[in-house]
């Protein structure tokens, strides 16, 4: 393999680079396989981590090849890609400093959304808690709720199933919300 | 992302490579650039201007005049030549200090030049001449000179493009003042110069701001 700056193999990084300006995909690909470890090393000393250090070797890589016209071939290679690795490795810290400002890492919330049994669990709780706090309503408010809120039959229906006029069932029904409002601090009927 | 992914990358990259035209030294770029600037100023001066700023001062100020004619120049070639530079990756950042000393030495002879006025010409020295027109020729002349000068330095895509724009910026808004001498009738007041800083310091502040949409960087 090219080392840094000296010859390995038969030639230098300058050659490769000046060869791969010219359209030589062969010599490209050996100067960008001999440099990846120099801009890795460049990288760890910047970037903690090893998928930011790998980010910031392959947005280099890329630099590289949209910038390659901009290598001098009477100079060396190296301050012209340590510089490139700087600029990158910037970049990549800004972008995950931003990442972080503004995003929270939550692994329950992939659990929960990904596998229906997990939601199950909440949904369980929630209707636990409902079931509690319908519990403590008085019986005809109760049932008005359940048969227009919960089982979602029409007023005529509801009243044809409980026996309570229609117009008892609107008001039964507005004070069992406003009563669970009061002790719950939210409508749960919205 | 991984080392497989880079690998890979490296494939994709070395798979489709064309050949590119190399970019001549900044130098030489950066001085056929200022000619092409120098040949559009020297056709504005030519066909707009009669005036002869060396001799506007009066008796006593020619040097003065010139000097401060050369030291704009020279701000903003040296600039202009920086600015190339620094587009291009691994070069010193050391040029950003290059065009510092030619500028410490306009503003502080344009200083001196008011100086001299006011002690000439008493409390007229502090007017407010035609400064608003002096701030609109630099804003605009910079812009004109500008667009090509961007375009050239745009070739590079500098990595990063905030010192790039701030030489440029400087360099295109001396030169601009540079040229504003051969169309400024009347010598500068101190208020005049606080404003000829103020446009400078706009050109500045444009390029900065605008320097992604300008440069194009990689």
């Amino acid at each position: 393999m090219t080392t840094a700056g000296g010859k390995g193999g038969d030639e230098t990084w300058g050659d490769l680079l000046a060869a791969a300006q010219l359209g030589n995909g062969c010599a490209y690909r050996h100067f960008l396989i001999a440099v990846t470890p120099f801009v890795r090393a460049l990288a760890r000393r910047r970037i903690h981590g090893d998928d930011a250090i790998e980010d910031v070797v392959q947005e280099t890589l890329l630099t590289i090849h949209r910038i390659r016209h901009t290598y001098d071939s009477g100079r060396p290679v190296e301050p012209w890609l340590a510089a490139i690795v700087g600029r990158r490795s910037i970049d990549v810290l800004r972008k995950s400093t931003r990442t972080r400002a503004r995003e929270v890492h939550n692994p329950m919330a992939y659990e929960t959304f990904a596998d229906p049994a997990a939601n199950m669990v909440e949904a369980s709780e929630s209707a636990r808690t409902l079931a509690r706090l319908m519990g403590g309503l008085p019986p005809r408010q109760k049932e008005a709720l359940e048969l227009t809120k919960l089982k979602e039959l029409s007023l005529d229906e509801a009243s044809a199933v409980s026996g309570q006029s229609v117009a008892s069932l609107k008001v039964n029904v507005h004070r069992a919300i406003k009563r669970l409002r009061l002790e719950t601090g939210k409508n749960l009927f919205e | 992302m991984t080392v497989r992914q880079t690998d890979a990358l490296i494939e994709a990259l070395s798979g489709d490579v064309t050949p590119v035209k190399r970019l001549a030294p900044p130098l030489s770029r950066a001085l056929a650039t200022l000619a092409g600037l120098a040949l559009l100023g020297l056709v504005a001066i030519l066909l707009l201007s009669n005036i002869s700023p060396v001799t506007m001062r009066g008796a006593g100020g020619e040097m003065q005049a010139g000097l401060e004619l050369a030291a704009a120049l020279i701000t903003g070639t040296l600039a202009v030549i920086a600015a190339f530079h620094v587009a291009i990756p691994g070069r010193s950042r050391g040029w950003l200090a290059v065009p510092l000393p030619a500028l410490a030495l306009w503003l502080g002879l344009s200083g001196l030049g008011c100086w001299r006025d006011l002690v000439r010409n008493g409390p007229s020295g502090w007017d407010l001449g035609h400064s608003m027109d002096c701030l609109a020729f630099i804003v605009a002349t910079s812009l004109v000179l500008g667009a090509p000068l961007a375009w050239r330095l745009s070739r590079a895509a500098p990595i990063d493009p905030l010192p790039v724009a701030l030489l440029g910026g400087l360099g295109i808004a001396a030169l601009s003042a540079f040229l504003l001498q051969f169309f400024h009738p009347f010598a500068v007041t101190f208020l005049d110069l606080a404003v000829h800083i103020v446009s400078i310091g706009i050109v500045i502040l444009l390029a900065s701001l605008f320097r992604r949409p300008m440069l194009r960087p990689a």
